[in-house]
């Protein structure tokens, strides 16, 4: 399905809280079997526990927790690498891994059934090559309809119409029928509210990873604010190691 | 689309030079990895470790000591504090290196295990764990006479047990937040670190202009060794418990990022940030009031001392920074002891179930209850002189053996034995240190080195029964 049969397939990292039972819906494995997954299985400590103390008496029990995943991921067609970790910091963790396993896209879960509408949200400077590339992987063999949704913050200059309509492009250039595709555009006080309230439409939202401010440093990222508020899994989509802006 | 980024998915990206350093974890600046495979986060950076360091010593040579150094040996008190921070940094080196080389959960024990072997190791890795328990203790009762002391100003009236029962009340809840898992206690500790330095710089700054004339008369001085040259030195060995705290920095190396840069920084530069403190402390205190006055304050000399200066709001300001650093010294205590318990337990020189955690907080419960129980029996007793002595004794054999240590591995080089930090003209360092920390005990009183050495025969005599066929992972 797609242009490049050379290509790597995108890799998708999937980090789960390993010891607390979170379980991944079989409907999500086999929406993201197109794509490479490295599950990551961590466990979060408080700061007067050693890591290496928790890994001695945990250690057996999250490989096997995250096998099992891994497991479902692979019967589900795809390819499914796992990695375990404990720490003290969910991000640093989540951050290295993704690194060091050239993750495209992290998925923060939420609960789902069968994935047949997507939303892509675009609200500032993405890498959007990245971005129509790990879409079209994952829904280019199947008949799911894709919704391409702009959000302009109020008071800036970002030209979503131009932003929805270069994604679109890409995605039919890598094999998205155009009459899968919908494109709408909005101007928002709250772009983050707007995505979450009309997550609820979808089955799945992707959208780009947002850049660090003062305000994600102390009020949570936006797309973590996002995926708490979203019933939807959020896949984030990385910035590239080289591209740092495409749209706009 | 990935070509040039980092692993491509590849899992052992993390397998460095470093990787077949002893116990069988690979190493690297973020992550550990066991022989499974799983990935222990490195997560504490060079503000944590200093944090720790200056966290755990400071509470005692400022708040607690300066009226007891200077009872005992007049204004050579500083010299005292000056005797301790040279032996501190001439261990300080040593344990980095040593540090840098296994950066693993245990710190001093797991050098001395390893290079000296499971007798040595098990004995230090025992009395540390009770070095610890009386540290706390110590640090406790120190809290408790600032607690009394902020009760005193608003007017409740206060006796001796007073300052006791605070101690255990507040030794129980310290206990029972950290079974109960504080997310960010460590970064509440940074900015109390944070706070309490603030403080102090203002408090001494300006009482050591006040000492030199800048604000009227400079004070007279009175003579530097009022009982001559030997108080100086068996005081050292009173206030050496104010630089127990670098070390501690060594216990967290397993969870401490670049460890190879960050561990001797955070050492070193914490012994000589307090060191410098402590001994601006009682140049200023015994400006302001003669040793004698100083001594007759007791443990919280230091708040008359700000009281001369700035009034009643001076004594507050120094009675709620005394709270602050004796609670941070106490909590990084406990802290150090639940690591110390874990460290010998992974060895299996204790039961392995002292090292077992609850998942439900995330906390390792039964090493916090083996800290945290001992510690309200010893504060119970109350005499900080013989806690502060019986734990700097137990710290004191370790820190002699960490020098040794150092020694048998530059002799007899292992092959994985490779330090992000050697120290240079090592002998010049390490052989002094081991004599220095070695000879402080010989100025103890004798309670403390009868109880102290009755703890060390102890933990050998635990060995011997217990854990004597325990052989350890990558020893020498």
């Amino acid at each position: 399905m797609r242009d490049d049969p050379d290509a790597e397939a995108p890799t998708v990292l999937v980090p789960v809280k390993v010891l607390e039972g979170q379980a991944l819906p079989e409907t999500l494995a086999t929406f993201l079997a197109p794509a490479d997954v490295v599950v990551l299985g961590y466990h979060v400590l408080p700061e007067q526990t050693p890591a290496e103390q928790a890994s001695l008496q945990f250690e057996e029990r999250a490989q096997a927790a995250v096998e099992n995943i891994a497991h479902a991921f692979r019967e589900a067609g795809g390819a499914a690498e796992t990695r375990v970790a404990f720490t003290h910091d969910r991000d640093q963790t989540v951050e290295r891994v993704a690194t060091e396993a050239g993750a495209t896209a992290i998925l923060l879960p939420n609960p789902v059934g069968e994935v047949d509408d997507l939303l892509v949200a675009v609200r500032g400077a993405i890498d959007a090559d990245r971005l129509a590339a790990l879409v079209a992987t994952l829904i280019g063999g199947g008949d799911q309809r894709v919704t391409v949704l702009g959000v302009a913050a109020d008071g800036t200059d970002f030209d979503a119409e131009a932003a929805v309509a270069d994604v679109r492009e890409r995605l039919r250039v890598r094999g998205v029928a155009a009459d899968r595709i919908t494109t709408e555009t909005a101007a928002s006080e709250r772009p983050v509210a707007d995505i979450v309230a009309r997550s609820g439409a979808f089955d799945a939202v992707v959208m780009g990873e947002s850049e660090e401010t003062l305000w994600s440093v102390l009020f949570g990222d936006e797309t973590e604010r996002v995926a708490e508020g979203a019933i939807a899994p959020v896949l984030v989509v990385r910035r590239g190691p080289a591209t740092e802006s495409t749209s706009g | 689309m990935m070509s040039d980024e980092g692993g491509g998915g590849s899992v052992d990206v993390e397998a460095g030079p470093a990787a077949a350093v002893a116990g069988s974890a690979e190493l690297s600046d973020e992550t550990s990895v066991t022989e499974e495979g799983t990935e222990l986060e490195r997560t504490i950076g060079l503000a944590g470790g200093l944090s720790i360091g200056v966290g755990t010593m400071i509470g005692a040579g400022i708040f607690v000591f300066p009226g007891l150094a200077a009872g005992r040996a007049g204004p050579a008190a500083a010299g005292s504090f000056a005797i301790g921070a040279v032996v501190a940094l001439l261990v300080a080196l040593p344990t980095s290196e040593l540090a840098t080389a296994m950066p693993k959960s245990g710190g001093g024990y797991y050098f001395v295990s390893r290079a000296l072997g499971a007798l040595p190791g098990a004995v230090v890795g025992l009395s540390i764990w009770l070095g610890l328990v009386f540290a706390t203790a110590f640090y406790l009762v120190g809290f408790g006479s600032y607690a009394a002391g902020v009760l005193t100003e608003v007017g409740v009236p206060v006796g001796n047990s007073t300052v006791v029962s605070l101690a255990l009340v507040s030794g129980a809840l310290l206990t029972g937040l950290n079974l109960f898992g504080t997310e960010n206690a460590a970064k509440l500790q940074n900015y109390v670190v944070g706070l309490l330095l603030a403080i102090l710089v203002v408090f001494l700054g300006y009482g050591g202009l006040d000492a030199l004339g800048v604000f009227g008369t400079a004070s007279a001085p009175e003579r530097f060794m009022p009982f001559g040259p030997f108080p100086m030195f068996t005081t050292a060995a009173l206030v050496f418990t104010s630089y127990l705290g670098f070390a501690q920095v060594a216990t967290v190396a397993g969870d401490i990022k670049r460890p190879g840069r960050n561990l001797p920084l955070a050492m070193v530069g914490s012994v000589l940030a307090v060191g410098a403190l402590y001994v601006a402390t009682i140049f200023v205190a015994t400006s302001a009031f003669g040793s004698g006055a100083l001594s007759s304050f007791g443990e919280t000399a230091i708040v008359e001392v700000a009281r001369a200066f700035a009034g009643r709001a001076g004594a507050v300001a120094i009675l709620l920074a005394g709270l602050l650093a004796t609670i941070s010294s106490a909590n990084a205590s406990i802290l150090s002891t639940s690591r110390a318990v874990f460290a010998v337990s992974r060895d299996e020189l204790l039961p392995t179930a002292a090292s077992r955690m609850n998942l439900r907080y995330g906390t390792p419960h039964v090493a916090l209850a083996l800290g945290g129980g001992p510690t309200l029996a010893l504060v119970a007793i109350g005499e900080v002189e013989v806690l502060a002595e019986v734990a700097s004794f137990l710290h004191l054999v370790m820190y002699g053996l960490i020098c040794v240590a150092l020694i048998a591995m530059r002799r007899d080089e292992p092959a994985w034995y490779d330090p992000a930090f050697r120290v240079p003209y090592y002998p010049l360092v390490a052989v002094p240190g081991a004599v220095a920390s070695f000879g402080l005990i010989a100025f103890m009183q004798p309670l403390s080195r009868i109880v102290g050495v009755a703890i060390m025969l102890v933990t050998a005599g635990w060995y011997k029964y217990y854990a004597s066929d325990v052989s350890l992972k990558g020893a020498l």
